[in-house]
């Protein structure tokens, strides 16, 4: 289970999030949702480590995660991986020692093993052909599908998702999503999806939080966001332009 | 807005302000550089290294800057021989020890310092926009994520590579510079390549100095640009600003350990 606890956090004299507090159960497809620049990002990131709070605490398991030094993120990092919003595959390096690195660095496979177990990997995304390319030689879709499967190559109890079906197709997001379901179906995978997707939101979440002037403006199921009379919920889920909204 | 924040507002503004908060980024950044050097070291002693990395980064850092420096070193061979030669005349006819000063400042100090003040604007540039680049498109959070510390992935292999590279530099451009300066000196003043080959005026302390030299401004080059790059913020402008920031810092290091070494070899060796 992953708890946030009265988490803040601000850059500079901005403050991003504020006391923010809600938790999230095991195997849950669980959305963060809110305008550009609201801090949904920011706070997905401090469950791993790559951001600190200012105050609050983040618990994955019952473990304080927001105390541990850099050296003590890598087995949470084991357990909880995250797909970037830009795929991040590292450009120097081919598709398949893209995958291959966590292998090498997690577990501390020989790079003859972990070659082999990433072509594993890719040919559960399709992309078993395309292993010995070069992310520039690719586009988007296929990046975030090698990024999905360096995620998973250590198969984690936790996947963080953020933003998996910017610029993809509309075919390529619905392919994004149904990976999403099949991984919390089939393999008990908890999943935190940032997202703005209205289609992914209402098709595959099971619970969503909304992110407003850094705190959390609604926290419930699909039907509860269809079905409240905030108006400001509802301009954000029909997309709306005018209304109460400030950007 | 109140009386006493206007106040604060005009203070913050006033030229000793400005000094200190000056100071303080200053004294912010030179800390930084020092937890990347230390790192950097832990990770060096520890020894491991990816496959290839190393052999990459002194091609990147040592035959792709093999062209610039030779033709720079080229031209400041000629220069300085004809601006020496120049310069002497009007006091002394005699150019004979011509050679011999050039050899000594060569050595002592122009080869390695000229040699490290081109590689902060190449290299220097290089490593920060790269690193900057992979900072803003969060290639450095998916390396954290494969526990593998940008310090020892992205770092250490060029921390290596830049000591290596610009120890090999500074000979090969050394050598280019003599040679350029032998031709000048022979064909405008009548120079043999024999009187000028004087080696009298260099000594063992020289060559020392020159070797730590290069080893210093090796070492500082990478961790100076490293750090700006990890330190990016922002998209593209911020990559532009690590940059800029990383050249500059780059070059002022250079010139701060060349002052240092250089006071250091004069009070050691008996303030020749």
């Amino acid at each position: 289970m992953i708890s946030f606890r009265n988490v803040c956090k601000s850059f500079g004299s901005k403050a991003v999030l504020n006391d923010v507090s809600f938790d999230i159960e095991d195997g849950e497809i669980f959305f963060i949702i809110g305008a550009s620049g609201v801090g949904k990002s920011v706070l997905i990131k401090h469950l791993i480590g790559l951001l600190r709070p200012d105050a609050g605490d983040i618990l994955l398991d019952g473990d304080e995660v927001s105390r541990f030094d850099e050296k003590a993120m890598y087995p949470v990092r084991r357990k909880c991986a995250m797909v970037f919003q830009h795929s991040t595959l590292f450009d120097s390096m081919t598709c398949v020692e893209n995958v291959a690195l966590p292998l090498r660095k997690h577990q501390g496979m020989k790079p003859r093993e972990a070659l082999a177990a990433a072509k594993e990997r890719l040919a559960q995304v399709h992309m078993q052909e395309f292993g010995d390319r070069f992310p520039a030689e690719l586009g988007d879709g296929m990046k975030k599908r090698v990024a999905i499967a360096r995620a998973l190559t250590l198969e984690p109890r936790y996947v963080l998702f953020d933003e998996p079906t910017t610029s993809l197709d509309l075919v390529s997001a619905r392919r994004v999503d149904n990976l999403i379901r099949e991984l919390s179906e089939e393999l008990g995978v908890t999943s935190v999806v940032v997202s703005h997707d209205l289609v992914s939101i209402f098709s595959i979440a099971t619970r969503i939080a909304m992110l407003y002037k850094g705190g959390v403006r609604l926290l419930g199921t699909p039907a509860d966001f269809k079905n409240t009379k905030d108006e400001l919920i509802q301009q954000f889920i029909h997309g709306r332009a005018q209304g109460p909204m400030e950007t | 807005m109140t009386d006493s924040a206007f106040e604060i507002e005009r203070q913050d503004s006033g030229a000793l302000a400005v000094v200190g908060r000056r100071a303080m980024s200053l004294a912010a950044a030179a800390r930084e550089q020092y937890g990347v050097l230390v790192r950097t070291l832990y990770y060096v002693a520890r020894g491991k290294m990816e496959p290839g990395m190393l052999a990459h980064q002194m091609y990147e850092i040592g035959n792709r800057s093999l062209f610039f420096l030779t033709v720079v070193m080229g031209f400041i061979g000629t220069i300085l021989c004809l601006q020496a030669g120049i310069q002497t005349k009007r006091v002394v006819p005699d150019l004979s020890m011509l050679g011999a000063s050039y050899l000594e400042l060569l050595v002592r100090d122009l080869a390695a310092s000229i040699v490290a003040l081109m590689l902060a604007t190449r290299v220097g540039a290089g490593i920060a926009a790269e690193i900057g680049s992979m900072v803003v498109t969060e290639q450095v959070d998916a390396l954290r994520m494969c526990a593998a510390d940008p310090i020892d992935y992205l770092v250490k292999p060029r921390f290596l590579a830049s000591i290596v590279m610009t120890t090999a530099l500074t000979i090969w451009s050394g050598g280019v510079a003599i040679v350029t300066g032998t031709i000048t000196a022979d064909v405008v003043f009548q120079v043999s390549p024999h009187t000028f080959w004087n080696l009298s005026l260099v000594h063992a302390s020289d060559l020392l100095i020159c070797i730590v030299k290069c080893l210093a401004y090796g070492a500082a080059i990478p961790i100076v640009s490293a750090t700006s790059g990890l330190s990016t913020f922002g998209g593209s402008e911020g990559v532009g600003w690590a940059t800029t920031r990383a050249v500059v810092n780059s070059s002022l290091a250079v010139i701060i350990l060349n002052f240092l070494i250089s006071s250091a070899g004069f009070f050691a060796f008996h303030g020749r």
